[in-house]
Order: C-alpha cells, then sequence, then structure tokens
C-alpha cells in the first residue's frame, strides 16, 4: 500500500512548518553529536523508512546513490588515515592498520548517511512555501526573494523552452559538431538574459505598482498552529528535549579509540535512546495511521 | 471632484525630438469606464503611466495630474499604491511570487497589513473572481488568462478607487480576452470602480465604455461617447476606425452611403451590439433576402505544397492524441488559416510541420520532400521556416539591421550579397527607418515584422506562421495583411494558425476549423463562414439572416449599397 509512497498526503507534512522544523531540529541535532552505535542504527533505519513511507520504492535508489559513496569514502579513509587503535589487522609501510579506525570509519559513514536521509524526507515535508514562511519570519524580504527564486525557476525553464522553439523553427537546431553546439547554446543563453531583463523592468513595475518598498511590509501565511499541531509539538518537544539532555550529558557516545567499548548498562542511557526512537517514531507512526484512518474512511463510502 | 482631472500635460523623453503627449486635457469623473484608442506608438502607455506615481517615466513634463485635487506627485504612497491599481499587458511578466495566495497577497503584505486582515481581504478576492480551485496552485500552472486574472485580483486586492490597464489583453486569446473584459466590466458596475483601459480590441469595450478616447501622436483628438467616437472615426476614415466594432463600422459606412439611419423615436440611435445591429436591418429590409444562399462547390486547383496524411501525435505515451488521423492540403502560393479553440492542437500541427515535433504515425511533405530527421537541414535550407508567437525567442542582436543579418550570416553568400538581401527584406517589412533601433525598442507590430523578415530571409517556399496578429493594432494588422499578400504573390505559401477570425474572414485563401485532433471544415473564407452559426464573423452574425454570403464588414455595406 506504500509502493509509491504517500506524498502530498502525509499527515506530517500537512503540519504547521514550525513542528517540522523543531522535529528535524532534534532528531538531527542529537544524531550530529552520537556515536553510539544503536542509536545510529536506530537513525539510519527511520530515516530510511520513513524516506521510503514518503516516497515510495524509488527512494531506495535515490539513498543508496547518496549513502554508498559516503560509505566507501570515510572508511577507506579513516581505516588508511588513522593509525589509533590496540587490534592492528596488518601493516603497511609501517603504518599501522587498525579494527578501531575501519569500525569508527563505519560509523561516521553511518552518521553521515543518517543525516542525509532525513534530509531526503526534511526536503519532501519541506515545501517552499514552509521555507518561505519560516524565513519570513527572520524579516519579510527574506522570504519574498526565496518566493521569487521559486517563481523565476519554472519561468526561465519555459522561456529557454520557448527560445529554443524559435531558433528550431528557424532550422537551427542542437546537434552536430561540438563547436556549433557550443556556439547554437551561447546564442540561447544570450536570448534568455536579454529577454528576461526585459521582462523584468514589467516585473519590477508590477512590484512598484503594488506598493514594494513602502515601510512595514508583513509577510502573509496560511499556515495556523491547529490543536493537533500543539499536541504533536509537545510530544516533539517532551522526546527531543530528554533525548538532548541525554546526548550533552555523553550517554549517546561511546569510546572507539584505543579499544572500541559498550559502556556498561544504564538506565539513563536506555532512556536517552528510547525517547530518540520515540520521536523519530511520531511522524512514521502519524503518517501511517492517517493512511489507515484514511482508507477506512474510503472504504466506508 | 473629478476623480481625474489632466491639465495641460505634455511630456517629452530625454532626448527625444517630438513631445510623446502634447497639451493633454481631460477630466474622468467618478465610477466612469473610460477607453483609451489610437494606433501603436501613439502615447497611450505614456499616458496612462502618468496618472499612477512611481511609474511616470522619465523626461520633460508640462502641465499636471491631478487625483481627487491632488498632484499625483504629491499623493502619499501608501494611499497611492491602494487607491490606483495599475495592470500592464504582459500576464507572465507581472506575477512575482510562485503561489497564487502569495501573489494576491503582495500588494496587501506592502500595505502592511497583518495576517488576518489580508486573509479576509484575499478571500473575497478570491471569491470575487472565483479563483478558490487554483488558489494554492503554482502559479507557473496557470493558463494566460488565468495569470492576467490573477493580475488583476491582486491588484483589486488592495481596493483601488481608480483601476488603470494597459492593454491587458493583447496577450491573450479572444476568448481569454474576453472574459477578462467581462471581469473589469463587473468591476466597474457592481463596485464603482473608476476604469480607464487602452485597447485595440474595441469590439467588446464599445459597449461598455461610457467614454471613448482617440490619441493621435501625443494628442487627445477625440473623448467623447462611444457613438460619436464612432462616427468621428468614419469620417476620415481615421487608422483606428478599423478596429472599431463591425457593426459600427457597417453602420457609419453604409449611412455615408444613404443607407436608412436606425431611429428610436425622433432620434438617431447608433447600433453598438449585435442585437442593435440586427434590428436595425429587420427595420429597412423586412423579409427581404439579398444575395446568393447556394455557393458553388469549388474545386481546389493547384501544386501541392504542403500535405499531411494521416497524422498522429501523442506527447507522452499513455496520454490522448493531439492529432487524430490529420488530413490536410494546402497548395502553393495560399494563405491557409487554421483555426479553432486554445488547446485543440493548433500549434502542436505547426510544430510537426516544422519537425519540431515527430509524429507518431503518418507522413508530411513539404515542398515535395518528406518531413522527417534526415531531411531536416535540407529542407530548412529554402524550403520552410516558421515564425515563432513571441517574436523575442528570435532576437540576438543589438540593432535591427545586425538582426537581419544573423540570419543569413552563416550562409554562403558574399558580404555584397548578404547586404543587399538585408536591405531588400528592411524595405519589404517596411522597417527602413528602424535599422539602427534595437530590436527590443520596437512596438509590438515592429518587432512581429523584424521576426517574419529575419525568418523569410531564409527564402522558405512554405511559410509557418503561429497566431501572427496577436497583439497588432488593427492598423498593422492590414499592413501584415499586405505583406503577406506580396508573398503570395512570389508564389510562397503562407500557412497560419489563429484565433482571429475576423482577420482569417478577409484575407485568406482558404480556412479551416481544427477539431479533436482533425479538421472538421475546411473551405473558401465566404462558404466556410457562412456554414458557421456561431464561430463566424460578427458582420456575418449581424446579417446572416439576409446576407448569408456576407462574411465582412465590406460585403455587408456593398450589399446593402446595393
Amino acid at each position: 500500500m506504500f509502493k509509491d509512497g504517500i506524498g502530498e498526503d502525509s499527515r506530517f507534512k500537512q503540519a504547521h512548518p514550525l513542528v517540522n522544523l523543531i522535529f528535524y531540529g532534534f532528531v538531527i541535532g542529537v544524531l550530529m553529536f552520537s556515536m553510539d552505535p544503536y542509536i545510529l542504527a536506530l537513525a539510519l533505519i527511520f530515516a530510511w523508512a520513513y524516506s521510503a513511507l514518503l516516497k515510495g520504492r524509488k527512494v531506495h535508489r535515490t539513498n543508496l546513490f547518496f549513502a554508498l559513496p559516503v560509505l566507501l569514502f570515510t572508511v577507506v579513509v579513516n581505516t588508511f588515515f588513522t593509525h589509533n587503535g590496540q587490534t592492528v589487522l596488518f601493516f603497511i609501510h609501517n603504518n599501522r592498520i587498525t579494527l578501531e579506525a575501519f569500525v569508527f570509519g563505519i560509523a561516521t559513514a553511518a552518521l553521515f548517511t543518517g543525516i542525509i536521509v532525513w534530509f531526503v524526507s526534511f526536503n519532501e515535508i519541506m515545501s517552499s512555501d514552509k521555507l518561505i514562511y519560516m524565513f519570513g519570519k527572520i524579516a519579510p524580504v527574506l522570504g519574498l526573494t526565496l518566493s521569487m527564486i521559486f517563481r523565476f525557476i519554472p519561468l526561465l525553464k519555459e522561456r529557454f523552452k520557448e527560445i529554443r522553439m524559435g531558433q528550431q523553427c528557424m532550422g537551427r537546431s542542437n546537434e552536430g559538431k561540438l563547436m556549433h553546439r557550443i556556439r547554437q547554446l551561447t546564442k540561447e543563453i544570450s536570448i534568455l538574459i536579454s529577454w528576461s531583463l526585459e521582462a523584468s523592468i514589467e516585473t519590477s513595475d508590477s512590484m512598484e505598482a503594488r506598493g514594494y518598498g513602502l515601510p512595514h511590509r508583513t509577510s502573509f501565511h496560511l499556515f495556523k498552529l491547529s490543536a493537533e499541531d500543539k499536541t504533536l509539538l509537545a510530544a516533539i518537544c517532551f522526546f527531543g528535549v530528554l533525548a538532548s539532555v541525554g546526548c550533552v550529558l555523553g550517554y549517546t557516545n561511546i569510546e572507539y579509540y584505543p579499544k572500541v567499548t559498550m559502556p556498561e548498562f544504564s538506565m539513563i542511557r536506555l532512556l536517552t535512546l528510547m525517547c530518540y526512537s520515540a520521536l523519530m517514531l511520531i511522524p512514521i507512526v502519524l503518517d501511517i495511521l492517517g493512511e489507515k484512518r484514511w482508507q477506512r474512511l474510503m472504504s466506508k463510502i | 471632484m473629478a476623480t481625474i482631472d489632466v491639465k495641460d500635460l505634455s511630456f517629452t523623453y530625454p532626448g527625444g525630438k517630438k513631445k510623446a503627449l502634447d497639451g493633454v486635457n481631460f477630466v474622468v469623473e467618478e465610477s466612469d469606464f473610460v477607453v483609451i484608442c489610437g494606433k501603436s506608438g501613439c502615447g497611450k502607455s505614456t499616458l496612462l503611466r502618468q496618472l499612477k506615481k512611481n511609474l511616470a517615466p522619465f523626461g520633460d513634463r508640462e502641465g499636471e495630474v491631478l487625483y481627487e485635487g491632488t498632484k499625483v506627485e504629491d499623493l502619499d504612497d501608501a494611499l497611492s499604491t491602494a487607491q490606483i491599481g495599475f495592470v500592464q499587458q504582459n500576464p507572465d511578466n507581472q506575477l512575482v511570487t510562485d503561489k497564487v495566495w502569495h501573489e494576491l497577497a503582495f500588494g496587501l503584505e506592502s500595505l502592511g497589513l497583518d495576517n488576518q486582515a489580508i486573509k479576509r481581504r484575499v478571500a473575497e478576492m478570491a471569491n470575487f473572481f472565483d479563483i478558490q480551485t487554483w488558489f494554492r496552485k503554482d502559479v507557473s500552472q496557470l493558463s494566460g488568462g488565468q495569470k492576467q486574472l490573477l493580475n488583476l485580483a491582486s491588484v483589486m486586492a488592495m481596493q483601488p478607487k481608480v483601476l488603470i490597464l494597459d492593454e491587458p489583453t493583447s496577450q491573450l486569446d479572444p476568448i481569454a480576452a474576453s472574459e477578462f473584459l467581462k471581469v473589469v466590466y463587473r468591476i466597474n458596475r457592481e463596485l464603482g470602480v473608476t476604469v480607464i483601459i487602452s485597447e485595440h480590441r474595441l469590439e467588446e469595450l464599445f459597449t461598455m465604455a461610457d467614454k471613448v478616447m482617440v490619441m493621435d501622436e501625443g494628442k487627445v483628438i477625440a473623448f467623447d461617447s462611444p457613438w460619436t467616437i464612432g462616427n468621428f472615426l468614419a469620417k476620415g476614415p481615421h487608422p483606428m476606425f478599423y478596429g472599431l466594432p463591425a457593426v459600427m463600422k457597417i453602420y457609419s459606412a453604409s449611412r455615408k452611403k444613404g443607407v436608412k439611419p436606425y431611429m428610436q423615436g425622433n432620434e438617431e440611435y447608433a447600433p453598438l451590439t449585435i442585437r442593435d445591429g440586427r434590428l436595425w436591418l429587420e427595420e429597412i429590409l423586412g423579409d427581404r433576402g439579398l444575395g446568393p444562399v447556394t455557393f458553388e462547390e469549388e474545386e481546389v486547383k493547384g501544386e501541392v505544397a504542403l500535405d499531411m496524411k494521416e497524422v498522429w501525435f501523442t506527447y507522452e505515451r499513455g496520454k490522448e492524441p493531439i492529432l487524430r488521423g490529420l488530413n490536410l492540403k494546402v497548395m502553393r502560393g495560399e494563405l491557409f488559416c487554421l483555426l479553432g479553440g486554445n488547446g485543440a492542437g493548433k500549434s502542436t500541427t505547426l510544430k510537426t510541420v516544422a519537425g519540431i515535433c515527430t509524429p507518431q504515425e503518418g507522413t508530411i511533405t513539404v515542398d515535395g520532400i518528406q518531413v522527417k530527421k534526415g531531411n531536416m537541414q535540407e529542407l530548412f535550407k529554402g524550403h520552410i521556416a516558421m515564425v515563432p508567437q513571441n517574436p523575442q525567442a528570435l532576437f540576438t542582436e543589438i540593432c535591427v539591421e545586425d538582426e537581419l543579418l544573423e540570419a543569413i550570416y552563416y550562409l554562403d553568400y558574399t558580404d555584397a550579397e548578404k547586404e543587399e538581401k538585408v536591405n531588400e527584406m528592411l524595405k519589404l517589412m517596411e522597417i527602413e527607418h528602424l535599422r539602427e533601433s534595437h530590436p527590443y525598442d520596437l512596438s509590438g507590430g515592429e518587432q512581429q515584422r523584424l521576426a517574419l523578415g529575419k525568418i523569410l530571409l531564409l527564402n522558405p517556399k512554405v511559410l509557418l506562421l503561429d497566431e501572427p496578429t496577436k497583439g497588432l493594432d488593427p492598423f498593422f494588422k492590414i499592413t501584415l495583411a499586405e505583406i503577406l499578400k506580396k508573398l503570395q504573390d512570389r508564389d510562397v505559401t503562407i500557412f497560419m494558425v489563429s484565433h482571429d477570425i475576423e482577420f482569417c474572414a478577409e484575407y485568406a485563401t482558404r480556412c479551416a476549423m481544427f477539431f479533436d485532433g482533425e479538421v472538421a471544415s475546411i473551405g473558401r473564407p465566404k462558404p466556410f463562414f457562412a456554414g458557421n452559426s456561431f464561430y463566424t464573423t460578427s458582420a456575418n452574425r449581424m446579417a446572416r439572416k439576409w446576407l448569408p454570403s456576407a462574411v465582412t464588414w465590406d460585403d455587408v455595406v456593398e450589399a446593402l449599397d446595393e
């Protein structure tokens, strides 16, 4: 049922941007300062699961595309350039290659990949208007600038398509020899620039006519903090703060050098881990419940 | 107090030799609907810009513009922003933000309203303009007509008292344009907003306007009720006469030839609408029918220049086909017009002929050469070329002369030959006086001719045109028609796609109606339009009961004369 991802229907995506932002703040914030293998593994698994839930099967390829090079890079670099650690595997030119360095490389890779994969879902959740809203909160002009950028990207693409077609109308294709193709592309880009500059005069007039530049500009948005958002925010803050406290106190780290040592069992450690997991599970549970509820409602009709 | 009072306004652009505005005087009362017309470059835009603070161009200005008794330049910024709304030509360029709702709120954000107040105004506007269904969409997903409505709505959200529109429908197709104008009319009638609009398309506006202003070379040469203006333009006739509604053209031309007037009571009452026109004809003609009702079936003779056989085309697999077994033959030297609704696939047809889209099935032959990948190079060497809808897509150089030269720069001609060809084209397109100008400084009609000239330098036997009359003033259209005629005389075949029924009826050799992926009907303009009941010229709609064969306004006038 989640083969193609729930994307736009995600309940978490419909939440207030502040809820989304705080959630990602806690998850990624804690993750960045953690090296405990359990934390890393869980963070990676949940990140992967959530991205797949949102975007469906096709996300596996994207994730692997990011994860594999990172894994390879950190493991190779750390193993061959760090010579700390007790357990020597072999020597290269009198350099110790140790098991600890190898394990640390894998842990770092898990950390980076976890962060990257969380950003894959972040990208889906934080749509452009949410970003614009958050930036608009800092300064209305920032929000507007971002909004204009999102407006101009599709406009320029469309214009470029038209220019290319216009050139084809004269029988000038972008095929053939490399030199010819470069010349043609340069021409098309130069048309795009002069056309866009010309068009921007009208845009600035339109802004001027609608009072751009008056003092006390505000930033309009369509978001409102609903009761459900508040509950969600409370839950996120509760688990997030506990996990962060655990992180700050060092309960999400272990020693890798000189020997990989798993610390003794401690209640606080377990609680931190549980809180962090609960935090990461919030959007997943929310979205699955939302989807189930929707399907139940649909089946009744 | 008058809403807008212009006193002795003159304006000269920096470095300009002539005055762009010359001693303009007029008064606009509250809730008036004023239409400004005139040839391209007569100073309409310059005048409209003087009415809005911060948009007035730089230059030497004399006289003054008063808004409710205060000089426009002395108005408070926020007040001027809110109370005087301004909408320009191009739907795309005026949009600033990425979402419809954000665009609606843009002006209100500038005014510093809080979220709740903006929400309320935006909701009102969305209801008035019926844009709830696309409220959360990206602006890039909207059609041209929707974009322009959005521009209007976002100005209206600020609740202006005066709305100024500078050729707002010139980039829209006729259906979208007519919808847009209806909304403007509603704003005037239901909300009492003063409207000042400049336009070429007077057909609908004349029935809406309280007053019409005619401008010529920076001067206001007439400012009166639509009916008086109609008579005034018919006298010369002034070039703008050709832009009048067909009913008015027929009436005033016939009156000059002594046909009986339309009377209501003891006063002459000029017909403005088709309905009035029909009543007038009813009065003077009664049951007398004029002219033949049937047409002889004419065989189309000549050499085939463009042949489309069973052409099928789909943009994406699994999508509905755009072309469904299209069959079409165009003869050498024809001016063939393909008409049809929006998104019907007219432009796609052109693209398949130009080899930009490759059909899945069927063959297309142009000038005896089949259109397919391997042949394109050869085809574009003197057999086919196309003028795109936006002339800007072609312009690379900094002056008109270089622009034309660029078309043949890489071809095998000597420098002297190139120069000669360019000069010849400048003359043919009647843009010799502009040879030093920058292409972007030309008016819409001049840009269109420059683009046409550039394409024609490739010397095509078959010329494809995509909406060539878009945004042209009525006078320029006549010039364009003359140029096309010259080309036909040189045996160039012209295949054009258009929305402009009146133009096609007057100048085409044959017209075809495109519908549901194929040609639904085809014929010479007279039988073609006489056979349609709705999709026909306004002259024909008015007179079809008596003169089924009269398609253009000239036809009706001639028939009435007899």
